[in-house]
């Protein structure tokens, strides 16, 4: 299922999803512990740019990021901004307290939001769910029973989806009239989620059943056959050395180009 | 060795040289917080390369049976049961009832890889193996990464057949594969098993035995309480146990024909006359909404319902008066469930829409929504799943809900709802939680709820899919007593015996528009009617139609 | 009577998770993530209204761990149910579905703890109260590490964490119970449960005939 639908092949269509699982984790871990503002900043710019160039996503497509990152980035960075710890205040007004430090904190949060979504969306529009369960069992021994059960989770959902227009339909035909305030939303989502829950525990149980009957052993990856290979490749090396190059450009650039020249952001 | 699940002295292999397939002895079983055992000491066996058909009434336990002789319980299911011996077939097969939960990938070739692979089978022989199975069923697709929803039930159930027999079994187990089937996908469904049962032992749990039951060896006939009563060649046992198979609501060749003899068939089926005497004399319930004899209670002029803003269902012209029992027929996908919420204004609809004399206008603002609804209240649905259609937790609640909102007085309403649900056959479960009812009975609850009403007009999308023969005719026996208090009803249905027999007129749809509409032979059989008259012969002119668009079911096909 | 040979046939062991136990877990909370995604993207456009309010709806996020756990009763189907509430972000093709998976692993991990302090033995409304707020203190620490939270001014951060336990404690504990007994009602929940010896011996027993 990737509802990203790319048009373009890149490299990092063709690296190995475990490869790339484990190169954007440790992306993150990078980025997690980056306290330096001026580093975070580069990082955040470089991995769009990454983002950019290796999605493969049609341009237009690529607004879609953009706009949630700009909101995500608006509400972290102004949370810390307003209420963080600090010293030098430059602003109060009741219960806000700008301060130096909570400033260029929340700015260096707000980077860091974006780093870590285009980290994340390297990842998530160049693979789908099917290969990186395929390749978690092949290449990482995952026991069948939790990656089939994902798949087969993931196919039942439209179903879900299908019952609840239905049930939609059938409470207004009954005529429900809404019961206002807190409790009334309460009972509503329960007159939803009640049945849509019954069915699902239901379906999942039969389909677990089916399963079983295909003589599936859920516990041993070893044992059985795989139907989509998983191998690495040139385009796994090849990936890895473009990112950590990326890592390392924003590392260099931050040294040699710093635009705050603050250094470690948090409080002591 | 007190916590074992089974005690049995196994030989899992075909090594014992008797020439038996499945056998289990004494056996006894019981699902925790049911009262009752559902076997207790029962013995089974099957010989090899035999094909047994095993019969019951709903909820004697045919399902579980299977599943116990094929192993699944208690290895994959967990369930309380010991026997004294039982012999498990080395290799086995089951097809279970449901197409939508079978599968576990998305595509047709995933699914098949996934028996494959659990076999550790190599994966260059892959799509060799998939190819050969689809063949056998019958299922030829150009391109096997195809997605499965994309499949017609009938296509799907043979998919799953085409996964079974990847397992190489020496035994199928077939538990109701064709119950949510339509009829053209019950052909298809038992075609493929005929065609692959070369050689294998079946054993088949079904309710509707029309397609299949001459080419069975042999039949097996439960009680309720699931123990056999007869046990021998199929027409052996349908002529000993006629009563038994018409008690338990098995669909059995002829049961039509039966019902139709009996006492409540013929009443159900008797012929249609002229509007205006029947309302007359046979006012059962006095309340009915609307009556104005003559006048029609729907209709429609150029009336299109549209699904993101494209017409999904056309009607040029079309008339329901009160009284009227139409049967709106036709493909899947043809538009027919599309009709019936375009009228009750689910689905945005365009065109002339006039319902009991007063014009349901199309429209979002406020004011003329709040109009619209209070007109679409006059007419009552009946959705397919029933289960989607509940509100409350007891059952009695359930029908006194739709009857507090139109305002009615709560002790009137608990009275009729009272009523109601005695004849439906629900009475003395007030307290019961609405899920914990068999298929049937919810069924019967969702109808009832909309039946209570006394609505105008009656929509109902196949109320009787899946249901076994008992449960249909109570349907149908409730529907002609709100047919004869007035109200008209609409059937989406694939029952071609209940568009030629118990209602009064068939509507056709084929791609979104109504193809034909025509008096059904009960309508022809009385007198003239008033009504718009095409020729001379209505029985013979609503009979080709059926039979021109391939529905018509002519029973058995050995 | 005679020899088992369950283990030759290979009958699942009783106490570990069974397929059926994973599928549903799996099935139920992706059920749950997606109405939160839904629900949760509308909230978030009210967000500005008062600061952190939406930390009073935060506690959706543990619904999965808890009411997994009151479905299944086994150890592990927390933490399980709560990535797959948080693979529904991934599936939706967001970018934070990644930092999601995480913040899952450890709010499962949270509840986890406080069930296995309980051995798996507790369904009472305490247990799933604390279980929601373990929850919670799991996405804390997280936050510690993403977000510099602990550099929050005290007032905000004491306001911001209190509303999350509260809110994990409310509504992944006291709601989810709520419903589980609500689905207990419906009678889908006896599919889910293991056998007894008493039902074992049951089968022996003349009454039952």
């Amino acid at each position: 299922m990737n509802i990203w639908n790319p048009v373009r092949i890149t490299w990092l269509h063709r690296a190995n999803p475990v490869v790339k699982l484990g190169l954007i984790c440790a992306l993150f871990f990078m980025t997690v512990l980056t306290h330096d503002l001026d580093f975070v900043i580069y990082q955040a710019f470089i991995f769009m740019i990454c983002l950019v160039l290796l999605s493969g996503v049609k341009p237009w497509k690529m607004l879609l990021f953009f706009i949630p990152f700009l909101l995500a980035f608006i509400s972290s960075a102004s949370s810390m901004m307003l209420f963080g710890k600090g010293e030098t205040i430059w602003w109060e007004w009741g219960l806000f307290r700008v301060s130096e430090e909570s400033f260029y904190r929340g700015l260096h949060l707000g980077f860091k939001g974006i780093a870590f979504a285009s980290e994340g969306l390297l990842l998530v529009t160049t693979t789908s769910s099917v290969d990186l369960f395929y390749s978690l069992m092949q290449k990482l021994r995952l026991a069948p029973k939790y990656a089939y059960s994902f798949m087969a989770s993931i196919r039942l959902l439209p179903m879900v989806w299908e019952e609840y227009v239905i049930r939609r339909q059938a409470l207004k035909v009954r005529g429900v009239r809404p019961i206002r305030g807190v409790r009334g939303m309460v009972h509503r989502a329960g007159m939803y989620v009640v049945p849509l829950l019954a069915q699902s525990i239901r379906r999942a149980h039969r389909v677990a059943a089916a399963m079983e009957a295909k003589q599936f052993d859920g516990d041993r990856a070893k044992a059985r056959t795989y139907y989509y290979p998983s191998r690495y490749s040139r385009y796994d090396l090849l990936v890895v050395g473009l990112l950590a190059a990326a890592a390392c450009c924003a590392y260099i650039a931050a040294g040699y180009f710093p635009w705050f020249g603050i250094g470690d952001v948090r409080f002591d | 060795m007190s916590k074992t699940a089974a005690r049995w002295v196994s030989s899992s292999t075909a090594e014992a040289g008797t020439e038996q397939a499945v056998h289990v002895e004494g056996l006894r079983l019981k699902y925790p917080g049911e009262e009752r055992l559902m076997f207790k000491d029962l013995s089974f066996s099957a010989a090899r390369g035999e094909k047994v058909l095993l019969l019951g009434p709903s909820g004697c336990g045919k399902s579980t049976l299977l599943q116990v002789l094929s192993g699944m319980i208690p290895r994959a299911t967990e369930v309380p049961m010991k026997c004294e011996a039982q012999l498990v077939p080395r290799s086995w097969g089951y097809v279970f009832q449901d197409p939508d939960t079978q599968f576990c990938m998305p595509y047709v070739d995933e699914e098949l890889a996934f028996v494959l692979e659990n076999l550790s089978v190599p994966r260059d022989e892959m799509k060799e193996r998939m190819q050969a199975v689809l063949h056998e069923v019958g299922l030829d697709l150009q391109e096997l990464h195809m997605p499965i929803s994309h499949l017609s039930q009938g296509m799907k159930q043979r998919l799953a057949l085409a996964s079974a027999l990847l397992l190489e079994p020496e035994v199928l187990f077939l538990d109701e594969p064709s119950a949510l089937l339509d009829p053209e996908g019950r052909e298809q469904i038992w075609s493929a098993v005929k065609a692959v049962s070369e050689g294998r032992t079946l054993i088949i749990v079904e309710h509707r035995i029309e397609e299949m039951a001459q080419y069975v060896d042999r039949v097996v006939l439960f009680t309720p309480d699931g123990a056999i009563l007869g046990d021998g060649p199929p027409a052996a046992i349908f002529a000993e146990y006629a009563r038994e198979l018409q008690a338990y609501g098995i669909w059995y060749p002829g049961v039509w024909e039966d019902y139709a003899e009996s006492r409540a068939g013929r009443e159900l089926f008797a012929p249609v006359d002229a509007p205006g005497d029947e309302l007359g004399s046979l006012m059962l319930e006095a309340d009915s909404s609307y009556a104005h004899l003559g006048e029609p209670v729907i209709r429609l002029d150029d009336f299109r319902g549209l699904r993101w803003e494209k017409p999904v269902v056309s009607l040029p012209s079309a008339e329901v008066y009160p009284g009227d029992f139409i049967a709106v027929i036709g493909p899947n996908g043809a538009g027919k469930s599309s009709l019936l919420l375009s009228l009750m204004g689910l689905l945005r609809a365009e065109g002339t829409y006039v319902l009991c004399g007063e014009e349901v206008i199309q429209g979002k603002r406020r004011k003329v929504r709040k109009k619209r609804e209070r007109q679409l209240r006059q007419i009552g649905f009946v959705f397919q799943n029933p289960e989607l259609q509940f509100l409350t937790e007891r059952i009695g609640d359930e029908v006194m809900y739709s009857l507090l909102v139109d305002h009615m007085p709560p002790d009137e309403a608990k009275a009729r709802a009272d009523r109601c649900l005695e004849r439906f056959g629900l009475d003395g479960m007030d307290n019961r939680h609405p899920y914990q009812l068999s298929t049937g009975q919810k069924r019967r609850l969702s109808v009832a709820t909309a039946m209570a009403r006394q609505p105008a007009v009656l929509l109902l999308d196949e109320p009787t899919f899946g249901q076994d023969a008992r449960n249909t005719f109570a349907i149908l026996e409730m529907c002609e007593r709100l047919r004869r208090a007035g109200t008209a009803i609409l059937m989406v249905t694939h029952e071609m015996e209940i568009a030629q027999r118990a209602a009064t007129h068939i509507w056709e749809i084929r791609e979104g528009r109504l193809t034909s509409s025509l008096p059904s032979p009960r309508w022809c059989s009385g007198t003239e009617s008033g009504r718009e008259t095409d020729g001379a012969n209505h029985a013979d002119a609503s009979r080709d139609t059926l039979a021109a668009s391939g529905y018509l079911h002519t029973g058995v096909n050995a | 009577m005679g020899t088992s040979v369950q283990e030759k046939l290979g009958v699942q062991p009783r106490k570990g998770l069974r397929l059926s136990d994973i599928l549903v877990t799996v099935l139920v909370s992706l059920v749950l993530g997606v109405i939160y995604h839904f629900w949760g993207s509308v909230y978030n456009l009210l967000k500005p209204l008062f600061f952190e309010a939406d930390e009073l709806l935060y506690g959706m996020w543990f619904a999965a761990a808890t009411l997994a756990y009151l479905l299944i009763r086994k150890p592990g189907v927390a933490i399980i149910a709560e990535v797959a509430a948080a693979h529904v972000e991934v599936l939706f093709g967001s970018g934070w579905g990644l930092t999601l998976l995480l913040y899952g692993l450890i709010q499962g991990l949270g509840a986890e703890l406080v069930f296995a302090a309980f051995r798996y033995r507790s369904t009472s409304a305490w247990t799933v109260a604390i279980a929601g707020a373990g929850a919670a203190v799991g996405s804390m620490v997280m936050d510690f590490y993403y977000s510099y939270t602990d550099d929050l001014q005290t007032w905000m951060f004491l306001a911001k964490y209190g509303m999350r336990v509260l809110s994990g404690a409310v509504i992944a504990g006291l709601l989810m119970l709520l419903l589980a007994k609500a689905l207990d009602r419906t009678g889908v929940t006896s599919l889910l449960r293991p056998a007894s010896k008493k039902d074992y011996e049951a089968l022996d027993d003349p009454r039952h005939v």
